[in-house]
């Protein structure tokens, strides 16, 4: 990563978590098998009771015979250690050897990073305000339900707007009760929009726990900064 | 007949808690997880340089190399105790395929095996094969009990001491060892958390995803070709999706929409445990790996989440929030006798299940608002904290022989990865680079 002053931190932050999804391009992935799991999603199909309809079987039959110990031996046979073949049945295949390859798409960070910038634009044009929350807390506060007046406010004078609430919290805890945790703050803002008038087909839920934060010191200022409802514009699908 | 003992030992950690240990062990092989294990004295006489026409300064640096990662491999098996011999005034004068005669020195001074080896490339060229035979004496024994021979390019020199650190672990245990194992991470890139993969002392890593946005929390399929782990697709809703290691290749294997996390197959691979919360809160769910059931297994107005399978694949401890905060519960694999096991604090969570079934560890939260590891007995009777200190320690994972746990901690500030050994001893660090490394999982054995 390119070096920049540290106070540049939170500002980055902040500006690439804002925002809009500016088109709905799926992300591209590396296997093709994803976007087939897609078009059966879209379809209704297996993915609709949550599992596709095809993926390799993983039960475990016992032992890896190429992989296994072959013990020591007085005249000891030569052992061949794989390199980059990635022979998952070989010695030094992906069980042990540095067959291990990402196929990167390296197009698809550049990708996420243009929409994201796209969103934040669009977001920050709408005025839209956050909302804060205590330790461990989902409870909507007073500084909160304030906030949210005016976001509902926006939302009903932008009958065709979709709203995306972002939950987030601070970095102690475990990440995946946080992300537990910052599902009920996501949820606690969309029901008080709903309270407000706002149709709960306009909004939408997204928690992103402990792993996208605003501020990254270890400090209550940023801590406090981080246990937030982020309210985003979509404008995508 | 097992063998049982209770046995107590004393800890060196700073509460000085008296811990209790059951250990039902086959009596078959040397137990090294038993209290009472005596480990085993072994010296490495040396790894000498031959062959070749490498420049001198180029194969010393290969001989020691090997050595080095050799001599920490060993270490970490906790099997072995390594002795210093130039320290017992044990001078070894030739490196050959048979014993030195100073060998003979080491049974007074209580030393049970000495290894020895020696590399080489061929042809001085560095793409070319390098060869290491590696020896083993038997100071009771007087004998060479055997020997290794492996080939492969300079790349898989790590490869050769983590194999033959495995074989001596086996040769004395019958256990596979733990130095071939990997431990799967994510790691940070830009604002983006892509999966990685590392050898299991934190050596070759290698980059698995490219999303550019997030991805959460691996764990390996049992036989260690895949991973499952959340991801978020488009930004805006979290899949659970499985990764062939050796091709990269992707498929979904959950896509309800909602919260879809914390994803774990079963021992036998047959099924899938995960979090979702497509049907209002995060509930438990189990996917069936061959007909693609799905078949929920818990029902509850508050979280359930981050199952962790018993060894048998009978049992899942999880974490649930249903008693205010997250506490350990554990309930049969089909849903049912669901029961609550951590009682100490008001924040439980992460659990996992040693894969010698004997602990389940987890992290806890002190009273002073640490998050630290802890290790309790599936019946409940005895806990521990095994770390201290600053920061958030998270994502306990077992390595496959259950004498270590591997997680992250922010301790030293930004999160990286660390190694304990299940008795709160030997912390090491094991990741260095990047602003963030975290959710670590152990792979299983080969």
């Amino acid at each position: 990563m390119r070096k920049l002053p540290a106070g540049y931190l939170p500002l980055i932050l902040g500006v690439l978590v804002l925002g809009i999804p500016a088109c709905s391009k799926k992300a591209v992935r590396s296997g093709g098998d994803i976007q087939a799991s897609q078009d059966a999603m879209a379809k209704g199909g297996a993915a609709k009771d949550g599992a596709n309809s095809s993926f390799p079987d993983t039960s475990f039959s016992g032992r890896d015979d190429a992989n296994s110990l072959r013990g020591l031996d007085r005249n000891p046979s030569e052992e061949r250690l794989g390199g980059n073949t990635g022979n998952a049945g070989s010695p030094g295949g992906a069980g042990h050897g540095n067959a291990v390859i990402a196929k990167a798409d390296s197009g698809s960070a550049a990708r996420q990073l243009a929409e994201i910038r796209a969103e934040q634009v669009a977001s920050v044009a709408a005025g839209l305000r956050d909302v804060f929350f205590s330790y461990d807390s989902f409870s909507i506060t007073d500084d909160g339900r304030h906030a949210l007046a005016g976001d509902a406010e926006w939302a009903r004078s932008n009958p065709n707007a979709q709203l995306k609430i972002e939950g987030h919290c601070d970095e102690r805890g475990t990440s995946a009760y946080n992300l537990v945790l910052g599902e009920k703050r996501a949820k606690a803002v969309r029901n008080y929009l709903v309270e407000l008038g706002v149709g709960p087909t306009h909004l939408s839920v997204v928690s992103y726990g402990k792993e996208r934060p605003f501020c990254t010191e270890h400090a209550e200022s940023c801590y406090s900064q981080n246990r937030r409802g982020h309210l985003v514009v979509k404008t995508g699908k | 007949m097992m063998f049982r003992a209770v046995v107590f030992v004393g800890l060196c950690i700073s509460i000085g808690v008296v811990w209790i240990i059951e250990s039902g062990a086959a009596d078959v092989f040397l137990e090294a997880t038993r209290p009472d294990f005596q480990k085993i004295p072994l010296g490495i006489a040396g790894i000498d340089n031959v062959g070749g026409s490498e420049s001198p300064e180029g194969r010393a640096k290969l001989g020691t190399r090997i050595e080095e990662v050799l001599k920490a491999d060993v270490r970490r098996s906790l099997v072995f105790a390594l002795v210093d011999l130039p320290s017992l005034g044990i001078k070894v004068s030739q490196l050959g395929a048979e014993p030195d005669p100073s060998f003979n020195q080491a049974a007074e001074n209580g030393v049970s095996v000495i290894v020895w080896g020696k590399a080489g490339i061929k042809n001085g060229n560095k793409e070319a094969d390098l060869s290491m035979d590696g020896y083993v004496y038997d100071v009771g024994s007087h004998e060479v009990v055997g020997g290794k021979r492996y080939v492969g390019s300079t790349s898989v020199a790590r490869l050769m001491s983590h194999r033959f650190a495995d074989e001596l672990v086996f040769r004395y245990t019958g256990e596979p060892g733990i130095a071939r194992t990997k431990i799967a991470y994510v790691s940070e890139l830009g604002t983006a958390r892509e999966l990685f993969v590392m050898d299991y002392d934190g050596y070759e890593p290698r980059q698995l995803t490219a999303d550019g946005f997030l991805n959460l929390m691996p764990r390996w399929s049992p036989d260690r070709r895949f991973l499952v782990f959340t991801t978020y697709r488009n930004r805006n809703t979290q899949d659970i999706d499985m990764i062939e290691l050796a091709t990269g290749k992707r498929w979904t294997l959950v896509a309800q929409g909602g919260l879809n996390i914390t994803p774990v197959l079963s021992p036998d691979g047959n099924s899938l445990a995960y979090s979702s919360s497509h049907e209002g809160n995060a509930e438990l769910y189990r996917l069936d790996t061959h007909t693609k059931a799905v078949q929920r297994l818990t029902t509850h107005a508050a979280g359930d989440l981050s199952p962790s399978w018993s060894p048998s694949g009978r049992e899942l401890a999880f974490t649930s929030d249903r008693s205010g905060g997250p506490q350990i519960f554990l309930m049969s694999a089909d849903g049912s006798n669901v029961r609550r096991l951590t009682f100490d604090g008001d924040y439980n969570a992460a659990p996992a299940w040693s894969p010698r079934g004997n602990w389940i560890a987890y992290v806890c939260r002190t009273p002073r608002k640490e998050y630290k590891l802890c290790v309790i007995t599936p019946d409940g009777q005895k806990h521990l904290q095994l770390t201290t200190g600053l920061g958030v320690d998270d994502s306990p994972s077992w390595s496959p022989d259950g004498r270590h746990l591997v997680f992250s901690s922010t301790v030293e500030g930004k999160s990286q990865i660390y190694m304990i050994n299940a008795d709160g001893k030997d912390l090491e660090r094991i990741t260095f680079t990047g602003t963030h490394n975290s959710a670590p999982s152990w792979s299983p054995a080969s």
